[in-house]
């Protein structure tokens, strides 16, 4: 998906600069008298137009998809407590005491629907999951004082890593948690 | 022009472009940190990493507040005493910001989230130093801010200074209002909302600091305050640099002034609304925060985009097209910076799509798209103005040398640093790690070619700026 995202990016961004490098080489070659575009209006409107169903099909089509609505109807077959805390991530199917964390190996069945509940000890953080390829598959940030609730069923079996995304102090980028997929 | 005013605004340029230089070296060792190329320890790294930050979204506000005051004296009379107020407290908290981290090695990043400045892990006294030097900070910016204003409503009435007068199609108002007018009030009310809102959260943080656990604050809400305040000033200031493109374009291009027409006028007045609920989009990943505000979150990410791209974009395009125009350095830096700032635009209406932050937020894809914007797109619309400013200080006729190199030196320098970014994040690298795990290998490889690349955009930055270092220095010194 993230690929998909760079191709669209890169496409888009080809042609607007295209657009502007046209235009450039088209007032290098006007003459004293060229007077450039006529009935600008209509155009703008147009393009205005054009720009707003576009984004208007982007936005239907997203929206939907949006993490706070998957999997919202239907019930978690498995909860796992998350507590972030510089730097460590814990995890555990019971209640973390959060002045004394402690984890416990996690293990989840292949389209089991799972609903990670997390929050932070400290500082804010992210429960980010990797999969084997090291792509982002899911997220959510750990937040103190709050339980952010990430539902997700891992359609692969095998080793997921976690990382923090969020900055939270010198150690951020030797956060790391993993559980497994059977 | 008043030469005081000249002197001003020449101090400030001097200032924004030496700061500019040291931010981009403390970029360029974070990315051959993160390469591998050289060795900084991580609170070395974060520290730097807090001050590049800060210092880059202070000095592009702070120039496109000076160009703004410059060209404002054409309408109206400004205070020169606020105008040097700000400067004075400009530099004065700069320095505490980097007493803090420089010697106090306060490292909490520029946005400074929520708890984290209260995890003292730097000198006792860098976080109080450092909630103070936001407070000096903050307080020069809104005495300028408020001053511009009363200068804008001492000349027109409130609906003439949004042109409300222009709503109508055909119609011939009495009073015009110049875009540069609209578009810097416009802008002006989005910069002094923001510096409401960072007066609130420095208070909020100030009390729970001296109140020894008796006060704590709300993270969520924190939250949100940081990122109205941090995400609006970054778009404001952008706004500012186009405030000036619309009065400078035409001008350096030899070309008719461009007035406000009714859908100039809607489109910025809209603007000012949507850009106030933009900011929504970096909450996406915190789950509590209400469903309907995540969704007006990315209907404003996108509405804030139609009627800048509309009109602005549009407006450059259609004024160059098919025109003979006279190019130089000034107008070919405004032109690029638009073609910058549309990529960088594109990059962020992705990233701003619920589903899509799922994947890309805290990744490389974040510092992508908005070094674009700036890096390509607002330093470039501020250094056409400086370039042009700095011989307004002589007989204002602009003589370019080396335009072609200095221009690709930025330009490709520029592409390949941002290149980085986007593959690594698309590649899911995680952004502000001082090294990378072995699961995030490519981003190393990214680091180097980035920081290679931005070497490159930092030898274009000095040729650019040298000939303007020159203009301006010679100015302050002399007697006139």
């Amino acid at each position: 998906m993230q690929s998909l995202l760079l191709y669209l990016f890169l496409i888009l961004t080809v042609v607007s600069t295209s657009v502007f490098i046209y235009v450039y080489r088209s007032s290098i070659k006007a003459g004293d008298k060229d007077g450039g575009l006529t009935n600008v209006l209509t155009k703008r409107m147009w393009f205005i137009l054009i720009l707003f169903v576009v984004l208007a099909i982007f936005f239907s089509a997203t929206v939907p998809k949006s993490p706070y609505f998957m999997f919202k109807d239907e019930i978690p077959s498995k909860s796992v407590n998350v507590t972030a805390g510089q730097y460590f991530f814990y995890m555990s199917y019971s209640a973390i005491n959060p002045d004394a964390p402690t984890s416990e190996p996690i293990e989840l069945g292949v389209n089991e629907l799972v609903e990670f509940r997390v929050t932070s000890r400290d500082v804010t953080h992210t429960f980010a999951v990797y999969d084997e390829n090291n792509q982002v598959v899911a997220q959510t940030q750990a937040m103190p004082g709050y339980v952010n609730n990430l539902r997700w069923k891992f359609e692969k079996p095998g080793t997921y890593k976690i990382f923090c995304l969020e900055y939270c102090g010198a150690g951020h980028h030797i956060m790391r948690g993993s559980f497994t997929v059977k | 022009m008043e030469n005081k005013f000249k002197k001003i605004t020449s101090l400030w340029i001097i200032t924004v472009l030496i700061l500019f230089v040291v931010a981009i070296i403390l970029g360029l060792l974070m990315r051959f940190n993160q390469g591998g190329n050289i060795k900084l320890d991580p609170v070395t790294f974060y520290t730097d990493m807090t001050i590049h930050g800060l210092t880059m979204i202070g000095i592009w506000f702070v120039a496109g507040m000076a160009a703004v005051n410059y060209i404002m004296e054409r309408y109206v009379r400004t205070s020169y005493k606020a105008n040097l107020i700000a400067y004075i407290m400009t530099v004065v908290g700069v320095l505490m910001l980097w007493g803090a981290g420089f010697i106090g090695k306060f490292h909490a990043g520029w946005t400074f989230l929520y708890p984290l400045p209260f995890k003292i892990m730097w000198e006792q006294w860098a976080t109080p130093l450092f909630l103070y030097a936001l407070l000096v900070l903050g307080v020069g910016w809104t005495i300028w801010t408020v001053s511009l204003m009363i200068s804008l409503l001492k000349k027109y009435t409130l609906s003439q200074v949004f042109a409300w007068q222009h709503f109508k199609r055909d119609a011939k108002p009495e009073v015009e209002t110049p875009p540069f007018v609209l578009i810097s009030m416009i802008s002006l009310v989005g910069v002094l909302s923001c510096l409401i809102t960072a007066a609130a959260l420095d208070f909020l943080l100030l009390t729970e600091y001296y109140s020894n656990g008796g006060f704590i604050n709300d993270a969520l809400l924190m939250k949100n305050l940081t990122y109205f305040f941090g995400h609006t000033l970054a778009n404001e200031m952008l706004y500012l640099g186009l405030a000036v493109i619309y009065e400078l374009f035409s001008e350096v291009s030899g070309r008719p002034k461009w007035k406000t027409s009714w859908y100039v006028a809607y489109a910025w007045n809209l603007t000012l609304f949507f850009v106030l609920f933009a900011f929504l989009h970096h909450m996406y990943m915190d789950f509590v925060q209400p469903e309907t505000l995540q969704i007006i979150g990315q209907l404003a990410s996108y509405l804030a985009s139609i009627p800048s791209t509309g009109v602005t974009i549009f407006s450059i395009l259609v004024a160059v097209y098919g025109t003979k125009i006279n190019w130089n350095l000034a107008n070919l830096m405004f032109f690029i910076g638009t073609a910058g700032w549309v990529s960088g635009g594109i990059g962020a209406v992705i990233d701003a799509t619920i589903s899509n932050n799922f994947l890309l937020h805290n990744t490389l894809w974040v510092p992508a798209h908005f070094h674009t914007y700036n890096a390509l797109g607002n330093v470039l619309f501020s250094l056409g103005f400086f370039y042009w400013f700095s011989f307004q200080l002589k007989d204002g006729i602009i003589k370019d040398k080396h335009s072609m190199l200095k221009i690709l030196l930025i330009v490709i320098g520029g592409i390949g640093f941002l290149a980085a970014f986007y593959f690594a994040g698309a590649d899911s690298v995680a952004r502000r790690y001082a090294n990378y795990p072995e699961e995030m290998a490519s981003g190393k490889f990214w680091a180097t070619f980035g920081g290679t690349f931005a070497t490159i955009y930092l030898l274009g930055i000095i040729l650019f700026i040298g000939g303007i270092l020159k203009r301006c220095f010679g100015f302050v010194f002399s007697r006139v």
